[in-house]
């Protein structure tokens, strides 16, 4: 059997006008940098306006993308987490800091697969969802890519722009971010309402 | 092994052998990792549960056509349909109601049916533009739609008005089709 083409080679191709290997290269990497939006930003119209902006990127004459310095992923997940400061910018510069204002896309993820029969665990997942939303951006990113988007930490740190051993330090503290959070949100242990994570957009 | 080099050098999901070996000797990393090692499992059970997340099909559709506008429109092999029984099953659905729209008596005219269908699912009127199918009824939400391509015998195009080109009935054509969340296609989009 034919191995898969890799990133790069579909990225060549694509860039040689071969539709099909755009459409390609769309499907096998497109699910992770939306989720990655979504998780970063709670909001699914943001989430799908950073996708589309990253694949733009890749059509455009201009596109950065240098095989030397980097894998396509890690090329692909800077582009996004790039726009999405730019977005945490300006929506800071709006409205300021307000949190829950874009709470929908996760809201609705968490409503459309209540067919978990186990609703403790379900309730529990929900728990750490808003609680990886309401980490400060830094831990938050880490998080999504490594422990969520599975991405390898050299490719994480590409993306992040910092040392490998920054992305596991940061992985770790976030953890236990994660941890604190979810002790507090236990009923009766905390004086905020379970329902009233904040998101943290700096 | 130091504490320090414990942690920069763990990140999990698991802690290997050697490890495991600094946890039973370190109370503190160890209980540092009694409390992270339940929300890393936490972790990749929400991952487990977000692997179904995507972008909307609208989307890919959107894309391809700025591609196209960049690299001008290039043949594309029937092979290149994402799923195959999806594009199997659209041809049929496609040519049925095609088949159909053009000799069912009350059916409408193609270019006078829901025009909400082709709104809902994003896509602008313009030359390329979705063409909503005779019969396609009911609301469709924008993420419900699948984009399929799929080749159509000339024939059932023509049969419903639509010029068939040069070829006249022989051979056939390229076509994107909305798919919708009951396997129905909604709308179809010619590419040759």
């Amino acid at each position: 059997m034919k191995p898969p083409e890799s990133d790069h080679q579909l990225f060549e191709r694509l860039r040689a006008g071969e539709e099909q290997a755009f459409v390609s290269l769309y499907h096998r990497r497109q699910p992770s940098l939306y989720r990655f939006a979504l998780q970063m930003s709670g909001s699914a119209p943001v989430a799908e306006d950073i996708t589309q902006e990253v694949f733009l990127t890749l059509l455009r004459e201009e596109c950065g993308f240098d095989p030397e310095r980097g894998s396509l992923i890690a090329y692909l997940f800077g582009i996004a987490r790039k726009l999405l400061l730019r977005q945490f910018e300006r929506r800071r510069a709006e409205v300021g800091v307000d949190a829950g204002a874009e709470e929908t896309g996760l809201s609705e993820l968490a409503d459309a697969s209540d067919t978990l029969a186990d609703l403790a665990a379900r309730e529990r997942i929900e728990a750490l969802r808003r609680a990886v939303s309401s980490l400060p951006r830094r831990y938050r990113e880490v998080v999504v890519l490594c422990d969520l988007e599975e991405v390898d930490y050299a490719e994480a740190a590409e993306a992040l722009e910092c040392p490998i051993g920054t992305v596991r330090s940061r992985l770790h503290r976030a953890r236990l971010l994660l941890a604190d959070k979810l002790r507090d949100e236990r009923p009766g242990t905390s004086a905020v309402p379970a329902w009233k994570a904040a998101r943290c957009l700096i | 092994m130091n504490c320090e080099e414990y942690w920069s050098e763990f990140a999990g999901p698991e802690p290997g052998e050697r490890l495991n070996a600094h946890l039973a000797a370190c109370s503190s990393c160890a209980a540092r990792w009694a409390a992270e090692r339940p929300v890393a499992a936490g972790l990749r059970l929400l991952a487990a549960e977000m692997k179904h997340v995507s972008a909307p099909p609208r989307l890919e559709a959107k894309l391809v056509r700025a591609y196209r506008e960049r690299h001008g429109r290039r043949a594309a092999a029937v092979g290149e349909v994402r799923h195959w029984w999806a594009a199997a099953a659209a041809v049929i659905l496609v040519a049925g109601v095609l088949w159909t729209g053009g000799r069912g008596p009350s059916a409408p005219p193609v270019a006078a049916a829901n025009a909400a269908v082709v709104a809902a699912a994003g896509v602008e009127e313009e030359d390329t533009a979705f063409l909503p199918l005779p019969n396609a009824t009911g609301s469709l939400q924008d993420d419900d739609v699948d984009l399929v391509r799929v080749e159509l015998p000339r024939s059932a195009v023509t049969a419903v008005g639509i010029p068939g080109g040069d070829d006249g009935e022989a051979g056939s054509v390229e076509a994107e089709v909305l798919v919708g969340p009951d396997g129905m296609a909604r709308a179809v989009r010619f590419l040759n």
